[in-house]
């Protein structure tokens, strides 16, 4: 065989197996399979073919089942791109007036606040943990007297500049006496959480730097009195508006014990 | 094996064109016989929701979640979320035909049921729905099997099959896992 014999066999072969390629994949794809499956969904074989070429359309979505509950939904907050516009985009002191003239009472005109065992501290908080908080004690989803009097009359933007104007706060100052005495089991609960349990780690969603829900407070320069006091209401259930009970869930698995570690150990947090 | 002469070098092409024409040639067969004889297909029924207010809407608010009985048909909603399922538990009766429906309010999660054909990712914007007769008493484990975040490993549910004739929905037709 000559070189040239040689190298147009090879093309010729070449071709060969991938139109032999194609026509199977296109009678396979196209013919076979729609064609079978079609059969059993009661589709006549030409119009399965059809449908496999797009031609004709597919099935409309069928109305599959559906319930109404009658619960009240947890919370009534809506992470539209609008409110979070309206809080990354509040004019830095548009909350100001507010904030002074009724939330420093008691968190403080600059968010540290004036007894933070009960009050937390504001400053330096996330805007969307503060709004949603706003919004739940307005929607009644979160229930403490003091709060929803105080909010009842707020307007959705109104709460979105408060919140952004205690997120700009400086954190409180730093304690330099601060030793810290939470051990290492806190530590690993914070950091790895327990798969046994399903017990995500605390981090996974409270350090500034995750990605986890947008509402999520970020942990930090509060007391252990509160945070045990809302750990142990998530865990009770009195406080009943994070969504689809993220909270509820883990506080529920923590024991008594563990939950004052965390709050000693995120209370040291700075 | 050194290859000595141009000859050599066509024969082990040819060979391994020949192994990789068998590779795609298996896969092909599987995928023909996966799809003509066990009838596995893409799913076919688009659902979408607004993922925004997942928790807002008729049927997947919290008070909607899990088990319930309806029209006869018995159906399990769940949501996925960071970093955790809910409900964390769901009761569903051996040898029945359920109807799971899962959505996301957040990021892409994935659900499978260990043992079963549940096997799904669930899509924020999407209702993801699989039935499944379970045939097996007992604990199931449902872990997210999608990277979701940092507390993905710890993310997992249970579904507790019981007997027939333990199911016993409440006059609304809920059914709840019982504490163990």
């Amino acid at each position: 065989m000559s070189p040239e014999d040689s190298d147009r066999l090879w093309i010729r072969s070449s071709i060969g197996v991938v139109v032999g390629v194609l026509a199977f994949g296109i009678l396979s794809g196209f013919v076979i399979m729609p064609v079978v499956q079609g059969a059993q969904a009661g589709i006549d074989p030409w119009t399965a073919i059809c449908r496999a070429l797009g031609i004709s359309p597919g099935s409309p979505a069928a109305q599959q089942p559906r319930s109404a509950a009658s619960g009240v939904p947890v919370s009534n907050v809506i992470w539209s791109p609008q409110v979070l516009n309206t809080l990354s985009s509040a004019p830095a002191d548009a909350g100001r007036e507010l904030a002074v003239g009724v939330c420093a009472a008691c968190h403080g005109e600059l968010g540290v606040s004036t007894d933070p065992a009960q009050f937390p501290n504001m400053a330096g908080q996330s805007s969307a943990a503060i709004y949603k908080q706003l919004h739940d004690y307005k929607s009644g989803a979160r229930i403490n007297d003091t709060m929803q009097s105080v909010v009842q009359d707020l307007t959705d933007t109104q709460m979105a500049e408060a919140a952004a104007y205690f997120a700009r706060r400086a954190r409180p100052p730093w304690d330099v006496t601060w030793v810290r005495t939470a051990g290492p089991e806190a530590d690993r609960l914070a950091r790895t959480g327990d798969s046994a349990r399903g017990l995500p780690a605390c981090e996974s969603c409270h350090s500034p730097a995750a990605a986890g829900p947008v509402e999520t407070p970020v942990l930090f320069a509060q007391t252990p009195q509160y945070l045990s006091v809302q750990m142990r209401a998530f865990k009770s259930g009195q406080r009943r508006s994070d969504l689809f009970g993220r909270m509820r869930d883990v506080a529920g698995k923590l024991s008594e014990r563990e939950i004052d570690m965390l709050a000693q150990y995120y209370s040291e947090m700075r | 094996m050194a290859a000595r002469t141009e000859q050599d070098v066509v024969r082990s092409e040819l060979r391994w064109s020949i192994v990789v024409g068998l590779t795609v040639g298996a896969i092909s067969l599987a995928i023909l016989w996966a799809g003509l004889v066990r009838f596995i297909n893409p799913p076919s029924n688009i659902e979408t929701i607004d993922p925004n207010s997942v928790h807002l809407s008729a049927e997947f608010n919290e008070a909607n979640l899990g088990t319930r009985v309806e029209n006869g048909q018995v159906v399990t909603r769940v949501v996925a979320t960071q970093f955790s399922f809910a409900p964390q538990c769901v009761v569903v009766p051996a040898n029945r035909q359920v109807t799971l429906r899962f959505t996301s309010p957040d990021v892409i999660h994935g659900i499978l049921v260990t043992g079963t054909n549940v096997n799904t990712m669930v899509v924020p914007g999407y209702v993801a729905q699989v039935h499944s007769v379970f045939r097996k008493t007992g604990d199931l484990l449902m872990p997210c099997h999608e990277y979701c975040g940092l507390g993905h490993s710890q993310m997992w549910a249970t579904v507790r099959v019981v007997p027939e004739d333990d199911f016993k929905p409440d006059a609304d037709g809920r059914a709840l896992c019982e504490k163990p």
